[in-house]
């Protein structure tokens, strides 16, 4: 009962953060029509400060760590990211009205991370004064890339074995496409290209975009700054300082854009939303058992523990969506970034990281 | 002195860019204007101008100046083929003149 009643209480404090209340704070504004806007550019620069000063901070913490503490946490990201695909592909996808590469895609992007969730569970712990092990922000690619991997992997797998069913009906339709869309008659050559373009899927292209990515980029050069070279000067008078303000500034435009996303995700099953509510918080859940796991063994911190939760509950909401669009073109973006950006988003923030915050710290009282 | 030409207009999305400015440079254009627009379609409205977090949303429209319709053809039967199933997309061609271009027009000039 102790523990409950401990859990309640630190869940209620967390829904208080100036974190959420900037998240709402959009929400609110966008559900009233206001003509508040935040430029691109600024959106951009601040993903690129953040994850910057969480990869520098992790790459000097890295300096002096043992990195075999990392394995365990490491392997068990990478293992998160793939079975988080793989629930969404034998539940979501196996529900009325929805069609089955969007569900795989709308996994793909609920299993890859997001920077600025990560960015407020570490605020989050700061303020807590719970302590994690620093490298602990680099588990990000570890369960961010294998997620998409698989998504793409698992939906071209899906979309041949469905293609070669029904190859006769697909192939007509092409060829009515191409005769209607050009007058000299492309037809025969439509067809090759058609036929060429349905090759066997590439990882490697799918792992270089996502380290391309603005968000991973930021992070590992962070990371190899922070081994490399002494950029703790820098680091102490402009990155950290910074780092709040920007994270909430960033908050209000994740609010106005999930507001803005929601009129999108009505115009798909409502199975999406049921998913975007239920998932992050199950997969939070699943990681944090992990987490628990390399607790036990390695003494992986429980602070360290939230964050692996965090990242399993968290979707991609920045450096996903595109490689997504690319790597599975027929999946629609207005279910999966409706979903993950509306919806997921959200409740990461607001429902994930005070669950998990308070599961540890009832833990910890408890010990 | 104006050379005629085609001028071929594709609005697509902007993930889109390099893949088919590819197709462009592989068609053996000369070059091509790609500007950021946005606008409504098939697909609702696009690049509505609130802050978005990723190019997800945006849309591009590429001009290209070529010398033939076939040239034009190519370049535009491969990005339907390619891309308009699955993206955003329309593409169109009308009859341009080529003014004062030397890279176009060739040595005589135009």
């Amino acid at each position: 009962m102790d523990f409950l009643g401990q859990f309640l209480q630190d869940f209620v404090k967390q829904l208080q953060s100036p974190t959420l209340g900037f998240l709402l704070g959009g929400m609110v504004i966008a559900a009233l029509g206001s003509q508040l806007q935040i430029p691109d550019a600024i959106y951009k620069f601040i993903t690129f400060m953040l994850l910057m000063k969480v990869g520098l901070s992790g790459g000097i913490a890295i300096r002096s760590s043992n990195l075999q503490e990392m394995l365990l946490p490491a392997l068990f990201a990478v293992a998160m990211g793939i079975l988080i695909v793989f629930i969404g592909r034998y539940t979501l996808a196996k529900l009325p009205k929805v069609r089955t590469v969007d569900a795989i895609a709308t996994a793909g992007l609920f299993g890859a991370v997001s920077g600025s969730t990560m960015a407020a569970a570490l605020t989050a712990l700061e303020t807590q004064k719970i302590s994690y092990e620093p490298w602990a922000a680099a588990l990000y690619p570890f369960m961010d890339i294998p997620a998409l991997v698989t998504a793409i992997v698992v939906a071209s797998i899906y979309l041949k074995k469905k293609q070669e069913k029904k190859a006769p009906a697909s192939l007509s339709a092409v060829g009515a496409y191409a005769g209607s869309g050009s007058a000299t008659g492309y037809a025969g050559s439509t067809s090759e290209y058609r036929s060429q373009h349905s090759k066997r899927v590439r990882i490697w292209p799918i792992v270089k975009e996502s380290l391309q990515g603005a968000a991973l980029s930021a992070l590992l050069l962070g990371v190899a700054l922070g081994i490399f070279t002494r950029p703790d000067g820098v680091y102490e008078s402009f990155y950290n300082p910074l780092f709040r303000g920007l994270l909430s500034v960033l908050m209000l435009v994740m609010g106005m854009e999930a507001w803005s996303r929601l009129g999108e995700l009505r115009k798909v099953a409502q199975w999406y939303v049921v998913y975007a509510v239920v998932a992050p918080l199950v997969h939070g859940l699943i990681a944090f058992g992990l987490g628990m796991i390399a607790h036990y063994v390695t003494g992986f911190s429980l602070g360290g523990v939230v964050i692996l939760a965090v990242i399993a509950c968290s979707s991609s909401d920045i450096s996903g969506p595109p490689t997504l669009r690319a790597g599975i073109p027929s999946a629609n973006p207005s279910a999966y970034i409706g979903a993950s950006t509306a919806i997921g988003t959200p409740i990461a923030i607001g429902l994930g990281i005070p669950l998990y915050l308070g599961l540890a710290q009832a833990i910890m009282g408890g010990s | 002195m104006a050379k005629p030409a085609k001028k071929l207009v594709i609005v697509t999305e902007k993930i889109l860019l390099k893949k088919i400015a590819q197709i462009i440079d592989e068609a053996g254009a000369t070059g091509y204007t790609v500007m950021e627009t946005g606008g409504k379609g098939s697909r609702n409205v696009r690049s509505s101008g609130q802050p978005s977090v990723s190019d997800t949303q945006a849309n591009i429209k590429f001009e290209v100046l070529t010398q033939t319709r076939e040239m034009a053809e190519k370049i535009v039967d491969r990005v339907a083929v390619e891309f308009f199933n699955d993206y955003a997309g329309i593409a169109y061609i009308y009859d341009a003149e080529v003014l004062y271009a030397h890279s176009f027009c060739g040595p005589g000039g135009c």
